[in-house]
């Protein structure tokens, strides 16, 4: 074309045929009005097919929480109309020691399972990096007890495992410890949630093996040749390189820490018993809130006790964010 | 074979239309008014229970019979156990859905006439669709509140000692009527002694068995609206569980919690316990021992402090059908066929037609009819206690913190004041 090359060639210049070709890079307008219309055409065939998730959003997300933010601030029992009572549901969840109670025990859960799981997951991926035969078998292995571990089920057969006379009690008999089953333990029964979100570890698993993948080789070899032992390649070389794979999961695992629900009701309460455990002994807070709306009937409660939650996430989540500037590491121009 | 799958997967298109069409004039029919009645006339009401596996096999044969002689009315039934019941309940209430008829209970009938819930089945009565004749011992008058007819009872039964028969044999126990709780005292020692096994599975978190002491001392767990006893009162009862478990008279707690919801009885870790007495049957088929039933001790070797309770059949305020409901209710009271099914599952029949129409030859039911005669005869029986709106968070805080207790988490003093402080909560006093 002529001398003057811009990003964007004046549209003037083209010829008729090539002005409807659709076309790359940034176009300035005016535009023509068949693009136009085509673009309004497109916008609205988006949106179209966008309907269903958005509808979706509208009626089953942002509604209900713009509904609960409203309930958290009255006193609703589901059946007479919500009676507004400002701040009073937050003190009352304050000035409850159970409420407390159930913020330690959930605090504990966070703090102790995450790294753990994010330790097997590290460990095991680590392992499953390497090339060696039978490798798909034991990647699917490692990550199926992830694919099932929402479900009821697995809870279930977790309570039978840990409860008296069962198999870890037998085993802990044999090395001479009798504590009995632990999931009759108030003491104990956090424990056994802690090791089933630890066995639950193969979808952090499958993130930090992607990562390993994207360590550049050279770097290793480099390093070999310099001197540097396995611990000081993980050191220097694995741990930065994988930092923002660690990070997004550190965050991705925190967040699921604090919403831990389905296996804690289920080793705790399951059918006829007190809904959080022994003695409240597994009672982290998502299952107090489930207990304080549902069989005590008091939404509003709950509904306050679901934004506190929401709140204390959002605060863990900008402290991880704000951390990261210090450890995580990222390569330039990825 | 190319052939035939065509053919297959043309049968099952044409399935699936008709479905669809199905599920269309379903659609319909609820869209346009109210329930589920049908072109010819037909009515459905839904019907929710809790219990289990055996309980839901002889509902479904008697709704079988009801459906019979009411081919115009369809029962659709839904069954949970007893606390997921309640969830299921309250949220399908709240949400203006609930049941036309289900099962309810003593401590559910201010509470949910409180919210509005419950149908006022007098009008029923009044127009000859539901009778209240012929109900043994004054159960007619056990779901009226303010006057209102909120309940119908199925079945009643009462508080027992329920034991593991040669457990206590073993032990040389013969507990009678009018035996005193220095006599039960003793025998959980003697049973520890010489049996090696607890004697009872932790009766402090029992809320009925507490309501039966402080009624033999002159006082009762509800009032009206509020508690009927004083924090000292509590102190006692507690002091005493806790000392009890210190010497291994009751279960270890942390066994008990982990067998649920198996019984600390079944699953031999105690003697006995004090539950109601219909719940041997569950125990028989749960356990490989023999349960039978013991009298509940008593302060003065006199008064008992018990009273009948029972299960009864409730409508909702929002039925489509009150008539309906009420010809169900009715016919599942009444009708003796029925009471030959269901046996004392649901507790002693309520009418006197249906207490006649089944005479149980095995020995777990046969001991729950001597049993219950035995109560008769003892003049024992009184009034019942009254369940405030709230009641039922009442028990359940008892339960817990009666736990708490015994796991050693909470000192009585504690557990006390906590216990006060909920229970003044759910009942808004």
């Amino acid at each position: 074309m002529g001398t003057t090359v811009t990003h964007a060639p004046a549209t003037e210049s083209l010829s008729k045929d090539e002005r409807s070709e659709p076309r790359h890079g940034p176009v300035d307008s005016p535009r023509p009005a068949a693009l136009k219309r085509r673009g309004r055409r497109e916008t609205l065939a988006g949106y179209l097919f966008m309907s269903p998730w958005i509808a979706g959003f509208l009626l089953l997300t942002a509604g209900p929480m713009i509904a609960s933010l409203y309930f958290a601030f009255t006193d609703y029992n589901l059946f007479d109309p919500p009676k507004w009572i400002g701040l009073d549901n937050f003190s009352e969840m304050f000035a409850d020691p159970r409420w407390r109670h159930s913020v330690q025990v959930t605090l504990w859960y966070v703090v102790v399972g995450t790294p753990l799981k994010l330790l097997a997951a590290l460990g095991v991926a680590l392992l499953l990096a390497q090339k060696r035969r039978g490798q798909a078998f034991y990647r699917a292995a490692f990550y199926a007890p992830s694919l099932i571990g929402a479900s009821v089920s697995i809870a279930i057969v977790w309570k039978a495992i840990f409860s008296d006379d069962a198999v870890v009690d037998r085993t802990q008999k044999l090395f001479g410890v009798d504590v009995g089953g632990w999931s009759g333990d108030p003491d104990l029964i956090i424990y056994s949630l802690v090791a089933l979100t630890v066995w639950q570890f193969g979808a952090p698993m499958v993130i930090f093996l992607a990562g390993l993948k994207q360590v550049p080789r050279e770097l290793y070899e480099a390093a070999e040749v310099d001197g540097a032992g396995k611990l000081r390649r993980f050191w220097n070389i694995t741990l930065p390189m994988i930092s923002p794979v660690l990070f997004f999961n550190v965050l991705l695992e925190t967040i699921h820490s604090f919403q831990i629900f389905s296996s804690a009701y289920i080793v705790g309460g399951g059918a006829g018993g007190n809904s959080c455990g022994p003695a409240d002994g597994s009672m982290v807070y998502t299952c107090y809130l489930y207990v304080q709306g549902f069989e005590n009937s008091r939404m509003g409660l709950a509904s306050a006790m679901a934004w506190m939650l929401l709140v204390a996430v959002a605060l863990v989540t900008a402290v991880l964010f704000w951390s990261q500037k210090r450890w995580v590491h990222y390569e330039e121009g990825a | 074979m190319q052939q035939n799958r065509n053919v297959e997967r043309r049968t099952i298109l044409k399935a699936a239309g008709a479905s669809l069409a199905v599920a269309g004039l379903g659609a319909t029919a609820t869209a346009c008014g109210g329930g589920s009645d049908s072109a010819d006339g037909t009515v459905t009401i839904r019907y929710a229970w809790w219990g289990a596996e055996d309980r839901a096999e002889k509902i479904k044969k008697t709704i079988a019979l009801f459906e019979k002689k009411y081919p115009k009315i369809k029962v659709k039934t839904d069954f949970q156990p007893y606390t997921d019941f309640w969830k299921k309940f309250n949220t399908q209430a709240s949400g203006g859905n609930p049941p036309d008829v289900f099962q309810n209970a003593i401590g559910f009938l201010r509470k949910y006439d409180a919210k509005n819930v419950l149908l006022d089945l007098s009008e029923q009565v009044k127009a000859g669709n539901l009778s209240m004749e012929g109900f043994r011992a004054g159960l007619d008058k056990f779901g009226e509140i303010d006057g209102k007819l909120l309940g119908v009872p199925v079945g009643s039964n009462s508080m027992s000692l329920v034991i593991d028969q040669p457990v206590y044999t073993k032990a040389g126990v013969k507990p009678e009527q009018g035996w005193t709780w220095d006599d039960f005292d003793a025998a959980m020692k003697k049973i520890r002694d010489k049996t090696g096994r607890a004697g009872d599975s932790g009766m402090y978190g029992v809320m009925y068995l507490y309501d039966l002491y402080l009624r033999q001392n002159g006082k009762a767990f509800f009032t009206e609206d509020s508690l009927g006893f004083t924090e000292a009162d509590l102190k006692q009862w507690w002091s005493k569980a806790e000392k009890g478990l210190e010497e291994g008279l009751y279960a270890d707690p942390k066994k008990v919690a982990q067998i649920k919801p198996k019984s600390a009885v079944s699953a031999e870790l105690a003697g006995g316990e004090f539950t109601w007495d219909n719940f041997t049957l569950r125990y028989s088929s749960e356990g490989k021992s023999e349960y039978r039933l013991a009298p509940i001790p008593t302060t003065d070797g006199k008064k008992t402090g018990q009273y009948l309770g029972s299960l009864m059949l409730s409508a909702s305020k929002r039925t489509q059908h009150p008539k309906e409901v009420a010809q169900f209710i009715d016919f599942m009271v009444h009708e003796p066929e029925v009471a030959k099914i269901m046996g004392y599952d649901r507790g002693v029949p309520a009418t006197q037609a249906q207490y006649d129409a089944f005479t149980p030859t095995d020995e777990v039911n046969k001991a729950i009819a001597a049993y219950e005669e035995s109560l008769v005869e003892a003049g024992v029986l009184e009034p019942i206690t009254p369940h405030p709106n709230g009641a039922d968070i009442c028990e359940a805080a008892f339960l817990r913190i009666g736990e708490e207790l015994a796991m050693g988490k909470r000192s009585v003093d504690d557990a006390v004041k906590q216990f006060f402080t909920e229970s003044k909560t759910a009942l808004g006093s």
